[in-house]
């Protein structure tokens, strides 16, 4: 019996700790208004439909026009960023009640979509770089690439012709990425949306347009096939009463006309100064989702590594299978099943964030579980002996003998879990957490400074860790290793 | 009064047969004496008696209790049975006095000031009274020895089991530690060594065993054992030691 009190003690105390916390973060946080809110899940970089302003809220056609709708229509909505194709899995699995983020409607997303009528008819041009004279039609394509964002008609088009005019197609997750690739000279052209592009040309990006619209797609909004019937009817209506009150031309006028806004300052400092608060916020975010990520990673992964160390085989097998599974999937993966999958499995939306910490904890706890059972296994294997001979239960021996001296082996590693951790947050911008990276996708969606906007993020990330570097070092010399 | 018997005692790895079926018996104030060449299994079957090495088959008694089977309450047990390593084995997490009051203060034997007490006596018993609040790792390995043996005292055990404790040490630190392993010998401590200190065996043994291929060749005294071996093994193996 009592070389079982320590195993099972822990067990206990560990699993009842972590079903607390985590239902803590998963507890229900809907409320109930007068007026019923639905989320919308968007893109984070598609101007004119969906861009972060000056004061880093979401404007756009799509967006004024959903509120203006929701106004009209006496419903709340909570726009959810997500990136685009993330919004359409959101959608699916039921995180989000409808996508709006000028999406084509196609036969085939109609498998899985139910669409509203159209609220715009767009086509895709041909953008190359300013000073490009030679590439003038699709004819001057011929082996050469071109950039298209992903999930966009813009990409759609450009298969659809490629084998005709025999070129490559590189694909990028953002806007400001496919047009800094034609800059750059790596892609000769892209393809994209009219709007979009002509957008982005208003806004300064060195390209030009130099084909006639084509593939002509309506746009609409969308949900779930099956699901929110309502929504969809109260969109419109909505819209038909928008067009009639001229709210609707409105709107495209703002942003189609849209003149690059000379009050901008895009020096380094200028660019900085403007967004200095939001990239704080994303840096507090980010900080937060460590933080909170590699408390509950620790708590697991010392319980998977000490479950491995222990002299049974199940529990041996349950902590390797956790280290393996965990540490063989790449985060991205486990962040997308997390946040698309889980929903799909119990029913109910989880919040990004506790899908982001739940992702974290299971990665990095996988590589926590490891060093920690790592560390106490290489604690010579002869003072457990001589701690039991001297007739020390099992329990007492560990905690008397073995761990002290297994955790002044693990400390260096946590140290550098932690920094691994703050670097892989930023993967958590997938499942649309505004952490410091998206933060950084969301100003450059805006201004188009990739360059200047990232190495500010690159920045901010080096401070950090080299902070946390000079914070390792003192630990290491306060724990005498 | 026999102490520890040990009966059909086999230990497998695998495919790999240790010990094939040994039968000893130590009785109460006896000091056996173990030899063999290396790999013959005379480790396994010392280790076998306070079940560090769990048995494949046979019966180890130990004051009345079958050790080798399961429930058998090892750590009751172990309580009597000090044991030394050939690596000595040391608590490098604690200094010396903590790892000879470790065990006494945590498994309710002794309170702390009574421990206290006890490991400054033994300490002086191993000749290294000064060394209370020295660190592990500042001892020489003859020291850290003397300490382990001090250590394996302060349960209070009443069989003493040695795993080849000159082996890992420099030739002039080996004299201090079978000094101290004679004197325990002489105050009646029952006690089954595994060495190759020969002199040691002649001087100190009542019996020695000469293990090889993983069973008993042979068993007598001393004089029998290196004067009048029979077993053809063991002549060659003494053969080959004495040469040297």
């Amino acid at each position: 019996m009592k070389r079982h009190s320590f195993t099972s003690h822990c067990v206990l105390a560990m699993a009842c700790g972590l079903i607390i916390a985590l239902s803590l973060f998963a507890a229900p946080t809907k409320t109930h208004a007068a007026e019923k809110t639905y989320e919308i899940g968007t893109d984070v970089t598609f101007p004119p439909f969906e861009y972060a302003n000056d004061n880093n809220k979401y404007v756009g056609i799509d967006m004024d026009l959903i509120r203006a709708i929701a106004k009209d229509q006496h419903f709340n909505v909570d726009i959810k960023p997500l990136g685009f194709n993330a919004a359409i899995q959101a959608v699916q699995a039921g995180q989000a009640d409808g996508v709006l983020a000028g999406m084509s409607v196609t036969p085939e997303r109609k498998g899985t979509f139910d669409f509203s009528n159209p609220y715009y008819n767009s086509g895709v041009v041909m953008g190359v770089a300013q000073n490009n004279n030679s590439t003038k039609s699709l004819n001057d394509l011929k082996g050469k690439t071109v950039a298209v964002k992903t999930g966009t008609t813009g990409a759609q088009y450009a298969q659809s012709i490629q084998k005709k005019y025999g070129f490559k197609i590189s694909t990028f997750d953002d806007s400001n990425n496919v047009y800094e690739d034609v800059m750059t000279g790596n892609s000769v052209a892209c393809f994209d949306d009219q709007p979009v592009l002509k957008y982005g040309i208003n806004q300064g990006t060195q390209l030009k347009i130099v084909t006639k619209p084509a593939a002509g797609t309506p746009i609409g909004f969308g949900v779930k096939k099956g699901q929110n019937q309502e929504l969809l009817k109260k969109f419109n209506t909505g819209l038909a009463n928008l067009k009639k009150n001229g709210q609707y031309q409105k709107i495209l006028d703002k942003y189609l006309n849209a003149k690059k806004s000379t009050t901008d300052n895009h020096s380094f400092f200028g660019i900085l100064n403007q967004n200095k608060v939001f990239l704080w916020q994303g840096f507090l975010q980010t900080l937060w989702l460590t933080i909170v990520s590699i408390v509950f990673a620790t708590i697991i992964g010392v319980f998977f590594g000490l479950l491995g160390v222990l002299p049974m085989k199940f529990f041996q097998g349950l902590s390797t299978t956790f280290i393996y599974v965990f540490r063989g999937l790449p985060l991205i993966v486990l962040a997308l099943f997390i946040y698309t999958g889980i929903p799909t499995l119990i029913g109910t939306k989880i919040p990004a964030f506790t899908a982001g910490v739940i992702t974290l904890m299971l990665d990095e706890g996988a590589y926590i579980a490891a060093f920690v059972k790592g560390g106490i296994q290489s604690v010579e294997k002869g003072q457990m002996e001589a701690a039991r001979s001297l007739g020390l239960p099992f329990g007492k021996a560990m905690r008397k003998v073995v761990l002290p001296q297994g955790i002044k082996l693990i400390v260096p590693s946590f140290i550098n879990q932690f920094i691994i951790t703050l670097k892989d947050t930023s993967i958590l911008s997938v499942i649309g957490i505004i952490e410091l990276t998206q933060t950084g996708k969301i100003i450059i969606a805006r201004n188009l400074e990739g360059f200047k906007v990232w190495a500010m993020v690159a920045l901010i990330y080096l401070i950090v860790i080299t902070l946390l570097t000079w914070l390792s070092n003192w630990g290491k010399r306060r724990t005498k290793i | 009064m026999s102490k520890i018997k040990v009966t059909d005692l086999y230990k497998q790895y695998g495919d790999n047969h240790v010990l094939k079926g040994v039968n000893l018996e130590v009785k109460d104030n006896e000091v056996v004496v173990v030899i063999g060449p290396s790999g013959s299994g005379k480790s396994t079957l010392l280790r076998s008696l306070n079940k560090l090495e769990e048995p494949t088959s046979g019966s180890i008694v130990v004051h009345g209790e079958d050790i080798a089977k399961k429930d058998a309450n090892i750590d009751k047990i172990r309580e009597q049975i000090g044991m030394v390593f050939q690596h000595f084995n040391l608590f490098h997490n604690l200094d010396v006095g903590k790892n000879i009051m470790l065990a006494p203060v945590e498994l309710g034997k002794l309170n702390k000031q009574d421990a206290e007490k006890q490991a400054k006596k033994l300490l002086k018993v191993v000749g290294l009274e000064n060394k209370f609040n020295a660190s592990v790792d500042s001892l020489s390995g003859g020291q850290q020895q003397r300490i382990a043996i001090a250590r394996a005292l302060a349960m209070n055990p009443d069989i003493m089991l040695f795993d080849e404790p000159t082996s890992a040490l420099d030739p002039e630190m080996v004299g201090d530690v079978l000094q101290v392993m004679k004197d325990l010998a002489k105050e009646g401590m029952t006690m089954v060594v595994v060495t190759h200190e020969m002199g040691f065996a002649k001087e100190v043994a009542d019996r020695v065993v000469f293990v090889d291929e993983g069973k008993i060749m042979e068993s007598g005294t001393p004089d029998d054992i290196f004067n009048h071996p029979k077993n053809p093994r063991l002549k060659e193996f003494l053969s080959k030691i004495l040469a040297v």
